[in-house]
């Protein structure tokens, strides 16, 4: 129990951190919050108006205040108000996690299991032509731009040859009730498999150095001298072993998916939790972008804690160690 | 497997299926022209100041040539004192819940968006009151003939006692009598929106339109895949024209200029810290030779890539601007002569010199914008040869406000449906206000012009005395006169528009690309069977 509660509290203490770090941030930043708000109208209104914007909004407090008061609503359960979309922060959030969540789970999905599979099959057969192309096929996706990737994806699969939508999570005009599972599926294809694509070669790198060290030691001479086969020995002895970098990545790499979904949804004009995060920061809605940066670190924290936790069920060895 | 794949396919299958019956009846049509409102549809936040409310209704309306048209009022009128403006309310109009709209409805619509603190900007309003169902009265704090934007911009909502009235809420359930309404809006995602019923004015032509809000990449995606009837262009990508679709080319005031600052340099400070007044741009003789020696349609064609005009002012071709303002071609020559008659002296480094002081400042541009630094770097080029040294320098806003606005020369863009602007742009009141006059212009002809126009009886009379601001025979803001600035260029607005689609005569667009070409939606038809 004491280790739940010292748990609790560090997580705690990093939320704080994360949001005294980000109110700072965006303190420093240059823009002004008027002129933010009135976007393409800044040369429009009269000075008696751009005092009324700033007390309505809170942007005439001084950092401090501002900060203070969010603190005081975040006690009271409230995450505040966002300006930019004149609702309440923990409605906007909602909102759009929904959609986010739907891409996110997809891709981590399908790059922790493909990326395990491959990095499994890779390792087993150390130098054999499959491991090359697995390698080979790794190392570029490592080293491409997700957002470039995703551009490419767009213009091959949606413009050149139309088998996907070119945006949305839905199709133009359609409402929302009308949208059946599989056409969510068909929009939702293009923008997981890029944002899946790249969290695979980690995975399978990784995870194929692991299988490595364990096809070159002792256990693996001694089954092979009884005459198991390679793969025969990666799936009974080497799935195990193999399993905990890849657990500590794909949980680790949530943060990563997070900044990797931003990018993805605005190639593909997907409504997420991205888009609002880049109109926060850009339209400076201090409250917005908070309750933004506080979501994401507990959705990691989770994650990690989710990691330590699965260490001790897959090599018991770490619990008693711990204990 | 193959149990998992019907469905899926059978989706696509049926998805594709209704693109196609879709692109056949035309009872839909889709555009993807930005503009998503992200506070959402509320006229009191600022929803429908540019292009068309959609939802909601307007007091008056504008016609081609900005003149006044009934609306919502059938009936205007000032009074002697230009402090009250009374209106009289059309009978027939009624909210899409099908309840009439009131002179109460009106009233409370003002006197909210007064104290909103949103975008639309009502300060000028003292009171708003209804005298009876179908009459208003508005009364201001002091004469503003410019007052007359909010009765064509500012949409009506019901009033907030009434059933359906206005609430916190509004901006994402809008209850209006505009043309349409509101069936759903995905945020971040596409706006659907379907004829009302109850619409005072003539039928409009679609059934019902989807607003898709794509960033530029994803929009012409969708272009070139045949998935939109109209789609909003960035000018670089504007070369290749998907099949079946057109380029339509929306004129604009959506300007870029080079503002000067006004004063010598004396080691005074604005209140923002920023040093103001510039020796060199001070003296008129090198303003005039500027304006002389750019060369407007290379600029267009360099920076715009051929998708505009040139610029001669802050509103050419509206009617607050005279038309008599232009020079048809660069001179050199003729610049040239204006600087040797002020004093500056060519040196052999190649650049003038009046005493010991170089002809040689700052044109600063904001960093983030790729066209304004080639406007800036081009035009610097251009008066090179005249000895002048303009010296392009990017920087970010923030950095502007804090250090260049007022001492050095800016490419500014401004741009707008309102001649409150020139009022903004060129009174002393307003110098060194912001991003208003801050070359800290001031001339008491100018000011004396632009107090006489807002104190007009009309807007049609006002333009008179806007004009004169520009040039009234011996001085003005204008080329003639102060040359306060070199404008440069008037942007054009692009579009791909399927060649069935008949979008009408397109007026005059204001700073923004985008929502504003659905100002004249309602004349939008389909010219294909």
């Amino acid at each position: 129990m004491p280790r739940i509660a010292m748990r609790l509290g560090r997580l705690a203490l990093v939320l704080l951190c994360v949001a005294l770090v980000s109110f700072g941030l965006m303190m420093l930043s240059p823009i002004d919050q008027v002129d933010a708000y009135l976007g393409p109208q800044v040369a429009q209104v009269s000075p008696e108006q751009r005092a009324l914007i700033a007390e309505r909004w809170g942007f005439d407090a001084p950092p401090a205040v501002q900060f203070g008061h969010w603190l005081r609503q975040l006690a009271s359960g409230g995450l505040g108000w966002s300006h930019v979309y004149n609702q309440p922060v923990s409605e906007v959030i909602g909102q759009r996690f929904q959609r986010s969540i739907v891409l996110l789970a997809g891709a981590w999905l399908v790059s922790a299991l493909l990326g395990f599979a491959l990095g499994v099959m890779a390792g087993a057969k150390e130098g054999s032509p499959l491991d090359k192309m697995i390698s080979t096929y790794a190392y570029l996706t490592a080293s491409t731009p997700a957002f470039w990737l995703a551009m490419l994806a767009v213009l091959l699969f949606s413009v050149t040859l139309g088998w996907a939508p070119t945006c949305c999570a839905g199709p133009a005009g359609m409402l929302d009730q009308d949208v059946t599972l599989a056409t969510r599926l068909h929009h939702l294809v293009l923008p997981v498999a890029t944002l899946a694509l790249l969290g695979i070669a980690n995975i399978t790198l990784h995870t194929r150095t692991r299988m490595l060290a364990l096809m070159r030691s002792d256990i693996a001479i001694h089954a092979f001298a009884q005459g198991a086969g390679r793969f025969d020995v990666a799936w009974r002895h080497g799935l195990r072993h193999a399993s905990l970098p890849a657990v500590t990545l794909a949980f680790a790499s949530l943060g990563e998916l997070f900044g990797g979904s931003i990018l993805i949804e605005q190639v593909f004009a997907y409504p997420g939790l991205g888009q609002a995060t880049v109109a926060a920061g850009l339209r400076s809605d201090i409250p917005l972008l908070l309750g933004i940066a506080l979501f994401t670190a507990l959705f990691v924290s989770i994650g990690n804690l989710v990691a330590d936790t699965l260490y001790g069920v897959i090599d018991p060895r770490l619990t008693t160690g711990g204990s | 497997m193959t149990k998992a794949t019907r469905p899926i396919l059978l989706g696509i299958a049926l998805s594709c299926l209704a693109a196609i019956s879709t692109a056949q009846a035309k009872d839909q049509l889709i555009l993807a022209i930005g503009g998503e409102p992200e506070q959402g549809f509320d006229p009191l936040l600022g929803w429908g100041q540019y292009g068309n409310p959609l939802f909601q209704s307007t007091l008056l309306s504008r016609d081609q040539d900005f003149t006044p048209q009934p609306e919502l009022a059938t009936k205007w009128s000032l009074s002697e004192d230009r402090l009250t403006w009374t209106l009289t309310l059309r009978g027939d109009a009624r909210f899409a819940d099908g309840t009439p709209v009131t002179a109460n409805d009106v009233a409370y619509t003002f006197n909210t968006a007064a104290k909103a603190g949103g975008r639309a900007d009502l300060s000028a309003l003292a009171e708003a009151t209804a005298i009876d169902e179908q009459t208003v009265t508005l009364r201001l704090h002091a004469p503003r003939i410019t007052f007359i934007d909010q009765l064509l911009t500012l949409g009506i909502v019901p009033h907030a006692e009434r059933e359906n009235g206005y609430s916190e809420q509004y901006g994402r359930h809008p209850l209006g009598s505009g043309p349409y309404q509101l069936v759903e809006w995905q945020e971040g995602e596409q706006l659907i929106v379907e004829r009302n019923p109850y619409f005072y004015g003539p039928t409009p032509d679609f059934e019902r339109l989807v607003f898709l809000f794509t960033g530029e990449d994803a929009t012409l995606s969708a272009a070139n895949a045949g998935q939109v009837d109209i789609a909003a262009i960035p000018p670089a990508l504007a070369a290749n024209v998907p099949t079946s679709m057109q380029r339509v080319i929306m004129e604009s005031v959506d300007n870029r200029g080079i503002l000067f600052p006004m004063q010598p340099a004396n080691g005074e400070h604005a209140a923002s810290g920023a040093p103001i007044g510039n020796d060199v741009t001070a003296d008129p003789a090198i303003r005039q030779a500027i304006n002389l020696a750019v060369d407007r349609d290379t600029l267009v064609e360099v920076a715009l890539h051929g998708f505009g005009r040139p610029a001669f002012g802050p509103a050419d071709g509206l009617p607050w601007s005279s038309d008599e303002e232009r020079i048809d071609a660069p001179n050199l020559a003729q610049a040239k002569g204006i600087l040797d008659a002020a004093g500056w002296e060519l040196h052999d480094d190649g650049l003038r010199y009046k005493e010991d002081l170089p002809a040689r400042f700052r044109l600063t541009y904001p960093s983030s914008d790729t066209t304004r630094q080639l406007l800036a770097e081009v035009s610097a080029e251009m008066v090179r040869p005249l000895g002048i040294e303009m010296q392009p320098t990017g920087r970010h806003w923030d950095d502007i406000q804090r250090h260049a606005l007022h001492q050095d020369a800016i490419l500014f863009g401004f741009g707008s449906h309102s001649p409150q602007e020139v009022y903004y742009l060129f009174h002393s009141q307003h110098a060194g206000n912001g991003y208003y006059n801050s070359g800290f212009y001031i001339n008491s002809a100018v000011d004396a012009h632009l107090d006489a126009a807002q104190a007009a009886p009309s807007s049609e009379q006002a333009n008179r005395h806007w004009q004169a601001a520009q040039w009234d025979g011996t001085t003005g803001y204008g080329l003639r006169g102060d040359t306060s600035w070199a404008w440069l260029v008037n942007l054009e607005h692009v579009y791909f528009a399927d060649t069935c689609l008949d979008v009408g005569e397109l007026g005059v667009a204001p700073h923004g690309h985008g929502w504003p070409i659905t100002a004249n939606l309602l004349e939008w038809r389909w010219v294909c069977d």
